[in-house]
Protein backbone atom coordinates (compact mmCIF):
# COMPACT_ATOMS: atom_id res chain seq x y z
CA UNK A 1 0.00 0.00 0.00
CA UNK A 2 2.57 2.42 1.06
CA UNK A 3 4.76 1.39 -2.31
CA UNK A 4 1.35 2.00 -4.20
CA UNK A 5 0.95 5.63 -2.72
CA UNK A 6 5.00 6.73 -3.44
CA UNK A 7 4.42 5.52 -6.77
CA UNK A 8 1.65 7.85 -7.06
CA UNK A 9 3.79 10.64 -5.41
CA UNK A 10 6.62 10.59 -7.28
CA UNK A 11 4.78 10.63 -10.75
CA UNK A 12 2.35 13.49 -10.05
CA UNK A 13 4.11 16.44 -8.33
CA UNK A 14 2.15 19.39 -9.37
CA UNK A 15 3.52 22.66 -8.90
CA UNK A 16 2.79 26.09 -7.59
CA UNK A 17 5.09 28.92 -8.70
CA UNK A 18 5.69 31.58 -6.25
CA UNK A 19 7.83 34.94 -6.98
CA UNK A 20 9.19 35.86 -4.01
CA UNK A 21 10.39 39.02 -5.67
CA UNK A 22 12.49 37.63 -8.76
CA UNK A 23 13.65 40.14 -11.32
CA UNK A 24 11.40 38.18 -13.68
CA UNK A 25 14.03 35.74 -15.52
CA UNK A 26 13.76 32.79 -13.51
CA UNK A 27 9.96 33.02 -13.49
CA UNK A 28 10.26 32.73 -17.60
CA UNK A 29 12.99 29.90 -17.22
CA UNK A 30 10.01 28.46 -14.93
CA UNK A 31 7.65 29.18 -17.48
CA UNK A 32 9.53 28.09 -20.38
CA UNK A 33 10.10 24.83 -18.46
CA UNK A 34 6.84 23.98 -18.65
CA UNK A 35 6.09 25.03 -22.26
CA UNK A 36 5.64 22.41 -25.06
CA UNK A 37 8.93 22.30 -25.81
CA UNK A 38 9.91 20.70 -22.90
CA UNK A 39 6.29 19.20 -21.78
CA UNK A 40 6.84 18.43 -17.88
CA UNK A 41 3.59 16.77 -18.41
CA UNK A 42 5.40 13.71 -19.77
CA UNK A 43 6.25 13.35 -15.70
CA UNK A 44 2.73 14.00 -14.80
CA UNK A 45 4.08 17.89 -13.49
CA UNK A 46 0.82 20.13 -14.09
CA UNK A 47 1.09 23.78 -13.02
CA UNK A 48 -1.56 25.08 -10.41
CA UNK A 49 -3.47 27.64 -9.54
CA UNK A 50 -4.31 27.14 -5.75
CA UNK A 51 -1.96 26.23 -3.05
CA UNK A 52 -4.51 23.37 -1.62
CA UNK A 53 -3.68 21.41 -4.90
CA UNK A 54 -0.12 21.30 -5.14
CA UNK A 55 2.56 19.04 -3.73
CA UNK A 56 5.81 21.41 -5.03
CA UNK A 57 6.46 24.78 -3.87
CA UNK A 58 8.78 26.69 -6.81
CA UNK A 59 10.59 29.68 -5.35
CA UNK A 60 11.48 32.14 -7.13
CA UNK A 61 13.59 35.40 -6.63
CA UNK A 62 15.24 36.73 -2.86
CA UNK A 63 12.56 36.81 -0.01
CA UNK A 64 11.67 39.84 0.89
CA UNK A 65 10.59 41.39 3.96
CA UNK A 66 7.26 42.50 1.97
CA UNK A 67 6.35 38.82 0.61
CA UNK A 68 7.85 36.94 3.95
CA UNK A 69 4.23 36.78 5.51
CA UNK A 70 2.64 35.86 2.25
CA UNK A 71 5.15 33.15 1.50
CA UNK A 72 4.28 31.49 5.14
CA UNK A 73 0.49 31.86 4.43
CA UNK A 74 0.70 30.14 0.74
CA UNK A 75 3.17 27.46 2.49
CA UNK A 76 0.94 26.44 4.68
CA UNK A 77 -2.22 26.52 2.57
CA UNK A 78 -0.88 23.56 1.47
CA UNK A 79 -1.74 19.93 2.15
CA UNK A 80 0.98 17.37 3.78
CA UNK A 81 3.44 16.23 2.06
CA UNK A 82 4.87 19.59 0.64
CA UNK A 83 7.91 20.15 -1.02
CA UNK A 84 9.89 23.59 -1.62
CA UNK A 85 12.24 24.52 -4.46
CA UNK A 86 14.01 27.18 -4.80
CA UNK A 87 15.17 28.61 -8.24
CA UNK A 88 17.80 30.96 -8.48
CA UNK A 89 20.74 31.96 -6.95
CA UNK A 90 18.96 35.10 -5.47
CA UNK A 91 16.17 32.41 -4.13
CA UNK A 92 18.81 29.66 -2.14
CA UNK A 93 21.32 33.04 -0.25
CA UNK A 94 19.73 36.15 -1.84
CA UNK A 95 22.44 36.45 -4.61
CA UNK A 96 23.45 39.77 -5.18
CA UNK A 97 21.00 41.47 -3.26
CA UNK A 98 22.44 39.49 -0.06
CA UNK A 99 22.89 41.81 3.08
CA UNK A 100 20.08 44.23 1.59
CA UNK A 101 18.18 45.89 4.74
CA UNK A 102 14.74 44.51 3.34
CA UNK A 103 16.14 40.83 1.86
CA UNK A 104 16.24 37.42 3.57
CA UNK A 105 19.24 35.70 3.21
CA UNK A 106 17.96 32.93 1.48
CA UNK A 107 15.09 30.33 1.22
CA UNK A 108 15.92 28.43 4.00
CA UNK A 109 15.96 30.84 6.83
CA UNK A 110 12.56 31.28 5.83
CA UNK A 111 10.81 28.09 5.18
CA UNK A 112 12.53 24.25 4.96
CA UNK A 113 13.88 23.78 1.44
CA UNK A 114 13.98 20.09 -0.31
CA UNK A 115 15.99 20.90 -3.73
CA UNK A 116 18.26 23.92 -4.66
CA UNK A 117 18.16 25.03 -8.63
CA UNK A 118 21.63 27.49 -9.19
CA UNK A 119 21.88 29.70 -11.90
CA UNK A 120 21.00 33.33 -12.47
CA UNK A 121 18.36 32.38 -13.93
CA UNK A 122 19.13 28.71 -14.21
CA UNK A 123 18.05 27.17 -17.56
CA UNK A 124 14.92 25.28 -18.01
CA UNK A 125 16.97 22.14 -18.28
CA UNK A 126 18.26 22.60 -14.96
CA UNK A 127 14.85 23.16 -13.33
CA UNK A 128 13.85 19.91 -14.87
CA UNK A 129 16.64 18.62 -13.42
CA UNK A 130 16.18 19.71 -10.07
CA UNK A 131 12.72 18.60 -10.22
CA UNK A 132 13.81 14.94 -11.07
CA UNK A 133 16.78 15.56 -7.92
CA UNK A 134 13.82 16.24 -5.86
CA UNK A 135 11.93 13.14 -6.85
CA UNK A 136 14.95 11.00 -6.53
CA UNK A 137 15.20 11.89 -2.85
CA UNK A 138 11.73 11.33 -2.55
CA UNK A 139 12.02 8.07 -3.78
CA UNK A 140 15.21 6.79 -1.93
CA UNK A 141 13.27 8.01 1.36
CA UNK B 1 -29.19 -15.69 -8.90
CA UNK B 2 -31.46 -12.65 -10.56
CA UNK B 3 -30.80 -10.38 -7.45
CA UNK B 4 -26.99 -11.85 -7.54
CA UNK B 5 -26.68 -10.74 -11.32
CA UNK B 6 -28.17 -7.54 -11.32
CA UNK B 7 -26.29 -6.34 -8.09
CA UNK B 8 -22.77 -7.56 -10.21
CA UNK B 9 -23.98 -5.55 -12.78
CA UNK B 10 -24.52 -2.46 -10.75
CA UNK B 11 -21.02 -2.52 -9.22
CA UNK B 12 -18.49 -4.09 -11.95
CA UNK B 13 -20.01 -4.11 -15.23
CA UNK B 14 -21.27 -2.61 -16.78
CA UNK B 15 -21.45 -0.51 -13.42
CA UNK B 16 -19.70 1.32 -11.14
CA UNK B 17 -15.99 0.01 -11.32
CA UNK B 18 -16.36 -0.01 -15.07
CA UNK B 19 -17.09 3.31 -15.24
CA UNK B 20 -14.35 4.74 -13.13
CA UNK B 21 -11.31 2.28 -14.68
CA UNK B 22 -13.23 4.10 -17.93
CA UNK B 23 -13.32 7.62 -16.94
CA UNK B 24 -9.34 7.38 -16.24
CA UNK B 25 -8.33 5.96 -19.28
CA UNK B 26 -10.89 8.49 -20.95
CA UNK B 27 -8.90 11.20 -18.86
CA UNK B 28 -5.62 10.32 -20.20
CA UNK B 29 -6.97 9.82 -23.86
CA UNK B 30 -8.42 13.77 -23.56
CA UNK B 31 -4.88 14.62 -22.12
CA UNK B 32 -2.71 12.77 -24.69
CA UNK B 33 -4.96 14.46 -27.39
CA UNK B 34 -4.97 17.26 -26.22
CA UNK B 35 -0.93 17.33 -26.22
CA UNK B 36 -0.78 15.81 -29.64
CA UNK B 37 -2.84 19.13 -31.19
CA UNK B 38 -0.11 21.31 -28.93
CA UNK B 39 2.74 19.82 -30.57
CA UNK B 40 3.43 18.09 -27.24
CA UNK B 41 3.40 14.13 -26.14
CA UNK B 42 1.74 14.53 -22.85
CA UNK B 43 1.99 11.87 -19.98
CA UNK B 44 4.55 9.11 -20.96
CA UNK B 45 6.28 7.32 -18.23
CA UNK B 46 3.39 6.56 -15.56
CA UNK B 47 2.36 2.99 -17.15
CA UNK B 48 2.21 2.48 -20.93
CA UNK B 49 2.51 5.96 -22.79
CA UNK B 50 1.36 7.45 -19.80
CA UNK B 51 -1.95 5.67 -19.44
CA UNK B 52 -1.84 5.70 -15.32
CA UNK B 53 -1.05 9.08 -15.14
CA UNK B 54 -5.15 9.85 -13.70
CA UNK B 55 -4.45 6.69 -11.56
CA UNK B 56 -1.55 8.18 -9.97
CA UNK B 57 -2.68 10.97 -9.52
CA UNK B 58 -5.83 9.68 -8.07
CA UNK B 59 -3.47 7.77 -5.58
CA UNK B 60 -1.78 10.68 -4.71
CA UNK B 61 -4.46 12.76 -4.03
CA UNK B 62 -6.00 10.45 -1.43
CA UNK B 63 -2.89 10.08 0.18
CA UNK B 64 -2.77 13.73 0.53
CA UNK B 65 -3.49 15.56 3.71
CA UNK B 66 -7.92 16.81 3.48
CA UNK B 67 -7.53 20.49 4.67
CA UNK B 68 -10.69 21.04 6.35
CA UNK B 69 -10.92 25.25 6.44
CA UNK B 70 -12.26 26.74 9.60
CA UNK B 71 -14.01 29.20 8.26
CA UNK B 72 -16.33 26.21 5.71
CA UNK B 73 -19.63 25.08 6.06
CA UNK B 74 -18.50 21.71 7.33
CA UNK B 75 -21.25 19.43 6.58
CA UNK B 76 -22.06 21.02 3.01
CA UNK B 77 -17.94 20.86 2.44
CA UNK B 78 -17.63 17.23 3.24
CA UNK B 79 -20.96 16.17 1.75
CA UNK B 80 -20.97 17.38 -1.51
CA UNK B 81 -17.90 15.71 -3.40
CA UNK B 82 -19.60 12.27 -2.27
CA UNK B 83 -22.92 13.78 -3.84
CA UNK B 84 -21.38 15.21 -6.87
CA UNK B 85 -19.73 11.33 -7.89
CA UNK B 86 -22.88 9.93 -6.60
CA UNK B 87 -24.95 11.90 -9.25
CA UNK B 88 -22.63 11.40 -12.24
CA UNK B 89 -22.03 7.38 -11.67
CA UNK B 90 -26.22 7.14 -11.81
CA UNK B 91 -26.36 9.12 -14.81
CA UNK B 92 -24.04 6.70 -16.62
CA UNK B 93 -25.89 3.59 -14.74
CA UNK B 94 -28.74 4.76 -17.39
CA UNK B 95 -26.30 5.04 -20.19
CA UNK B 96 -27.30 1.65 -22.87
CA UNK B 97 -23.87 -0.16 -22.82
CA UNK B 98 -24.37 -3.58 -23.25
CA UNK B 99 -27.85 -3.72 -24.19
CA UNK B 100 -29.85 -1.37 -25.85
CA UNK B 101 -31.05 -0.14 -22.11
CA UNK B 102 -29.14 0.94 -19.38
CA UNK B 103 -29.48 -0.85 -15.87
CA UNK B 104 -31.55 2.09 -14.65
CA UNK B 105 -33.89 2.48 -17.14
CA UNK B 106 -37.73 3.76 -17.53
CA UNK B 107 -40.04 5.71 -19.49
CA UNK B 108 -39.19 9.08 -19.32
CA UNK B 109 -35.89 9.01 -18.27
CA UNK B 110 -34.41 11.37 -20.78
CA UNK B 111 -35.81 14.20 -18.75
CA UNK B 112 -33.93 12.37 -15.89
CA UNK B 113 -30.87 12.32 -17.13
CA UNK B 114 -30.51 16.18 -18.23
CA UNK B 115 -32.11 16.89 -14.72
CA UNK B 116 -29.11 15.11 -13.39
CA UNK B 117 -26.40 17.29 -14.94
CA UNK B 118 -28.36 20.55 -13.87
CA UNK B 119 -28.08 18.76 -10.24
CA UNK B 120 -24.10 18.60 -10.54
CA UNK B 121 -24.26 21.83 -11.15
CA UNK B 122 -25.94 22.83 -8.87
CA UNK B 123 -23.44 21.13 -5.82
CA UNK B 124 -20.88 22.73 -7.95
CA UNK B 125 -22.52 26.08 -7.17
CA UNK B 126 -23.08 25.24 -3.40
CA UNK B 127 -19.59 23.76 -3.09
CA UNK B 128 -18.10 26.96 -4.34
CA UNK B 129 -20.23 29.25 -1.95
CA UNK B 130 -19.73 26.94 1.43
CA UNK B 131 -16.36 27.14 0.55
CA UNK B 132 -16.42 30.79 2.13
CA UNK B 133 -13.14 31.63 -0.15
CA UNK B 134 -13.54 34.80 -2.21
CA UNK B 135 -12.27 33.31 -5.83
CA UNK B 136 -14.86 30.32 -4.73
CA UNK B 137 -17.64 32.14 -4.61
CA UNK B 138 -16.64 34.50 -7.50
CA UNK B 139 -16.71 30.42 -9.14
CA UNK B 140 -19.76 29.58 -8.04
CA UNK B 141 -21.49 32.84 -9.36
CA UNK B 142 -20.03 31.99 -12.31
CA UNK B 143 -21.21 28.52 -12.81
CA UNK B 144 -24.48 29.83 -11.67
CA UNK B 145 -24.71 32.11 -14.93
CA UNK B 146 -22.85 29.92 -17.20
CA UNK B 147 -25.38 27.22 -15.99
CA UNK B 148 -28.61 29.62 -17.24
CA UNK B 149 -26.65 29.87 -20.72
CA UNK B 150 -26.28 26.86 -21.76
CA UNK B 151 -28.93 24.40 -20.03
CA UNK B 152 -31.89 25.73 -21.98
CA UNK B 153 -30.33 24.93 -25.90
CA UNK B 154 -29.23 21.32 -24.43
CA UNK B 155 -32.48 20.95 -23.19
CA UNK B 156 -34.14 22.07 -26.33
CA UNK B 157 -31.62 20.11 -28.43
CA UNK B 158 -32.46 16.83 -26.28
CA UNK B 159 -36.47 17.66 -26.89
CA UNK B 160 -35.87 17.62 -30.42
CA UNK B 161 -34.55 14.37 -30.42
CA UNK B 162 -37.74 13.20 -28.02
CA UNK B 163 -39.76 14.54 -30.86
CA UNK B 164 -38.14 12.77 -33.60
CA UNK B 165 -38.75 9.18 -31.88
CA UNK B 166 -41.83 10.13 -30.22
CA UNK B 167 -40.76 9.75 -27.06
CA UNK B 168 -38.91 10.47 -23.84
CA UNK B 169 -37.43 7.05 -23.42
CA UNK B 170 -33.70 6.62 -24.06
CA UNK B 171 -34.52 3.10 -24.91
CA UNK B 172 -37.10 3.94 -27.35
CA UNK B 173 -34.50 6.78 -28.90
CA UNK B 174 -31.84 4.29 -29.33
CA UNK B 175 -34.36 1.85 -30.96
CA UNK B 176 -36.03 4.48 -33.29
CA UNK B 177 -32.32 4.55 -34.63
CA UNK B 178 -31.47 0.99 -34.48
CA UNK B 179 -34.49 0.63 -36.72
CA UNK B 180 -33.81 3.55 -38.83
CA UNK B 181 -31.07 5.89 -39.39
CA UNK B 182 -28.97 7.88 -36.64
CA UNK B 183 -30.04 10.57 -35.71
CA UNK B 184 -27.11 12.99 -36.39
CA UNK B 185 -27.69 11.75 -40.39
CA UNK B 186 -30.01 14.50 -41.45
CA UNK B 187 -31.48 17.71 -39.19
CA UNK B 188 -30.21 16.92 -36.12
CA UNK B 189 -26.71 17.41 -36.79
CA UNK B 190 -27.12 20.88 -36.13
CA UNK B 191 -28.75 19.49 -32.86
CA UNK B 192 -25.52 17.22 -32.42
CA UNK B 193 -23.57 20.54 -32.55
CA UNK B 194 -26.06 22.49 -29.98
CA UNK B 195 -25.08 19.48 -27.53
CA UNK B 196 -21.62 18.86 -28.08
CA UNK B 197 -21.28 22.62 -27.02
CA UNK B 198 -23.17 22.64 -24.56
CA UNK B 199 -21.55 19.53 -23.42
CA UNK B 200 -18.45 21.52 -23.46
CA UNK B 201 -19.93 24.28 -21.40
CA UNK B 202 -21.26 21.42 -18.61
CA UNK B 203 -17.99 20.14 -18.22
CA UNK B 204 -16.25 23.66 -17.63
CA UNK B 205 -13.80 22.61 -20.02
CA UNK B 206 -12.03 25.69 -22.57
CA UNK B 207 -13.41 27.72 -23.79
CA UNK B 208 -16.24 27.47 -21.16
CA UNK B 209 -13.78 26.55 -18.03
CA UNK B 210 -15.16 30.17 -17.00
CA UNK B 211 -15.97 29.00 -13.23
CA UNK B 212 -12.51 27.23 -12.78
CA UNK B 213 -10.38 30.14 -15.00
CA UNK B 214 -7.37 29.75 -13.39
CA UNK B 215 -5.39 32.88 -14.41
CA UNK B 216 -8.50 35.12 -12.70
CA UNK B 217 -10.08 33.48 -9.69
CA UNK B 218 -7.11 30.70 -8.99
CA UNK B 219 -9.14 27.59 -9.37
CA UNK B 220 -12.73 28.95 -8.83
CA UNK B 221 -15.05 26.72 -6.89
CA UNK B 222 -12.44 24.25 -6.68
CA UNK B 223 -9.96 26.43 -4.52
CA UNK B 224 -10.05 25.35 -1.19
CA UNK B 225 -10.67 21.04 -2.01
CA UNK B 226 -7.81 19.64 -1.23
CA UNK B 227 -6.65 15.43 -0.83
CA UNK B 228 -9.48 13.64 -1.03
CA UNK B 229 -12.06 15.73 -1.91
CA UNK B 230 -10.58 17.48 -4.95
CA UNK B 231 -9.50 13.54 -5.91
CA UNK B 232 -13.46 12.76 -5.58
CA UNK B 233 -14.24 15.98 -7.77
CA UNK B 234 -11.51 15.06 -10.33
CA UNK B 235 -13.00 11.88 -10.63
CA UNK B 236 -16.69 13.27 -10.80
CA UNK B 237 -15.58 15.55 -13.45
CA UNK B 238 -14.26 12.66 -15.77
CA UNK B 239 -17.04 10.37 -15.01
CA UNK B 240 -19.37 13.13 -16.27
CA UNK B 241 -16.97 13.55 -19.47
CA UNK B 242 -17.61 9.84 -19.95
CA UNK B 243 -21.14 10.37 -19.82
CA UNK B 244 -21.56 12.80 -21.31
CA UNK B 245 -20.57 11.44 -24.85
CA UNK B 246 -21.95 8.52 -23.96
CA UNK B 247 -25.43 10.94 -23.94
CA UNK B 248 -24.36 11.86 -26.57
CA UNK B 249 -23.85 8.58 -28.41
CA UNK B 250 -27.25 7.45 -27.52
CA UNK B 251 -29.32 10.25 -28.59
CA UNK B 252 -27.30 11.21 -31.60
CA UNK B 253 -25.28 8.07 -32.86
CA UNK B 254 -27.95 5.26 -32.41
CA UNK B 255 -26.28 3.81 -29.12
CA UNK B 256 -24.43 0.94 -28.82
CA UNK B 257 -25.56 -0.64 -31.88
CA UNK B 258 -23.91 -1.29 -34.95
CA UNK B 259 -23.53 -4.44 -37.42
CA UNK B 260 -23.80 -7.31 -34.97
CA UNK B 261 -23.25 -10.90 -35.22
CA UNK B 262 -26.55 -12.65 -33.89
CA UNK B 263 -25.24 -14.08 -30.49
CA UNK B 264 -22.37 -12.18 -29.84
CA UNK B 265 -24.47 -8.40 -29.12
CA UNK B 266 -22.86 -8.22 -25.66
CA UNK B 267 -19.81 -8.25 -26.54
CA UNK B 268 -19.96 -6.20 -29.55
CA UNK B 269 -22.35 -3.71 -28.35
CA UNK B 270 -19.66 -2.19 -25.57
CA UNK B 271 -17.03 -1.90 -28.22
CA UNK B 272 -19.10 0.27 -30.53
CA UNK B 273 -20.24 2.07 -27.14
CA UNK B 274 -16.06 2.46 -27.04
CA UNK B 275 -15.23 3.75 -30.64
CA UNK B 276 -18.75 5.93 -30.52
CA UNK B 277 -18.09 7.89 -27.50
CA UNK B 278 -14.26 8.30 -27.93
CA UNK B 279 -15.50 9.93 -30.88
CA UNK B 280 -17.23 12.36 -29.44
CA UNK B 281 -14.81 12.43 -26.57
CA UNK B 282 -12.17 13.91 -29.97
CA UNK B 283 -14.73 16.68 -30.84
CA UNK B 284 -14.56 17.79 -27.31
CA UNK B 285 -10.90 17.57 -26.70
CA UNK B 286 -10.35 18.89 -30.57
CA UNK B 287 -12.76 22.13 -29.30
CA UNK B 288 -11.13 22.37 -26.12
CA UNK B 289 -7.39 23.08 -27.56
CA UNK B 290 -8.48 25.18 -30.40
CA UNK B 291 -9.97 27.65 -28.48
CA UNK B 292 -9.00 30.08 -25.66
CA UNK B 293 -11.22 30.93 -22.57
CA UNK B 294 -14.63 33.22 -23.37
CA UNK B 295 -15.36 35.91 -20.66
CA UNK B 296 -18.23 35.14 -18.70
CA UNK B 297 -20.45 37.49 -20.47
CA UNK B 298 -19.60 36.68 -24.14
CA UNK B 299 -20.34 33.17 -22.90
CA UNK B 300 -23.73 34.11 -21.81
CA UNK B 301 -24.05 36.15 -25.03
CA UNK B 302 -23.31 33.62 -27.47
CA UNK B 303 -25.46 31.34 -25.90
CA UNK B 304 -28.89 33.40 -25.78
CA UNK B 305 -28.09 35.25 -29.24
CA UNK B 306 -26.77 31.59 -31.41
CA UNK B 307 -27.52 28.71 -29.24
CA UNK B 308 -31.11 29.17 -28.00
CA UNK B 309 -32.09 30.48 -31.69
CA UNK B 310 -30.46 27.82 -33.39
CA UNK B 311 -32.07 25.13 -31.05
CA UNK B 312 -35.74 26.55 -31.46
CA UNK B 313 -34.63 26.63 -35.35
CA UNK B 314 -33.64 22.62 -34.82
CA UNK B 315 -36.84 21.99 -32.98
CA UNK B 316 -39.04 23.61 -35.47
CA UNK B 317 -37.10 21.81 -38.08
CA UNK B 318 -37.56 18.35 -36.44
CA UNK B 319 -41.48 19.25 -35.81
CA UNK B 320 -41.74 19.89 -39.72
CA UNK B 321 -40.30 16.66 -40.77
CA UNK B 322 -42.39 14.33 -37.86
S1 LIG C 1 18.69 34.56 -9.60
FE1 LIG C 1 19.20 36.05 -11.17
S2 LIG C 1 17.58 35.81 -12.65
FE2 LIG C 1 16.87 34.86 -10.80
S3 LIG C 1 15.73 36.42 -9.72
FE3 LIG C 1 17.83 36.53 -8.98
S4 LIG C 1 18.82 38.07 -10.24
FE4 LIG C 1 16.93 37.46 -11.31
Amino acid sequence: MMNLVKWARLRSPWLLHFNTGACNACDIEVLAALTPRYDLERFGVLLKGSPRHADVLVVTGPVTRQVRDRLLRVYNQMPDPKFVVAVGTCCISGGVFNGCYNVYSGLDSVIPVDAYIFGCPPKPEAIINGVAALLKKLEES
Amino acid sequence: MEWLLELLQILIFPGIVFAIVLAFVYEWFDRKIYAKLQNRVGPLYTGKSGILQPFADFVKLLAKEDITPGEVDKPLFNALPIVALTLSLMGFLALPITGLRGIISFNGDLIFLIALMTLICIVIIYSGISSSNRFSTVGAERAALQLLGYEIPMMLSAISIGILAGSMWVYDIVNTQVSGIWFLVGPSILGFAIFVLCGQAELERIPFDIPEAETEIVAGWLTEFSGKKLALFRLTKDVELLYLSGLAVALFLGGPSGPVISGLEPILYPIYFLLKTLFVLFLLTTLRALFARLRIDQMVNFSWKYLVPLAILQVLLVRVIV
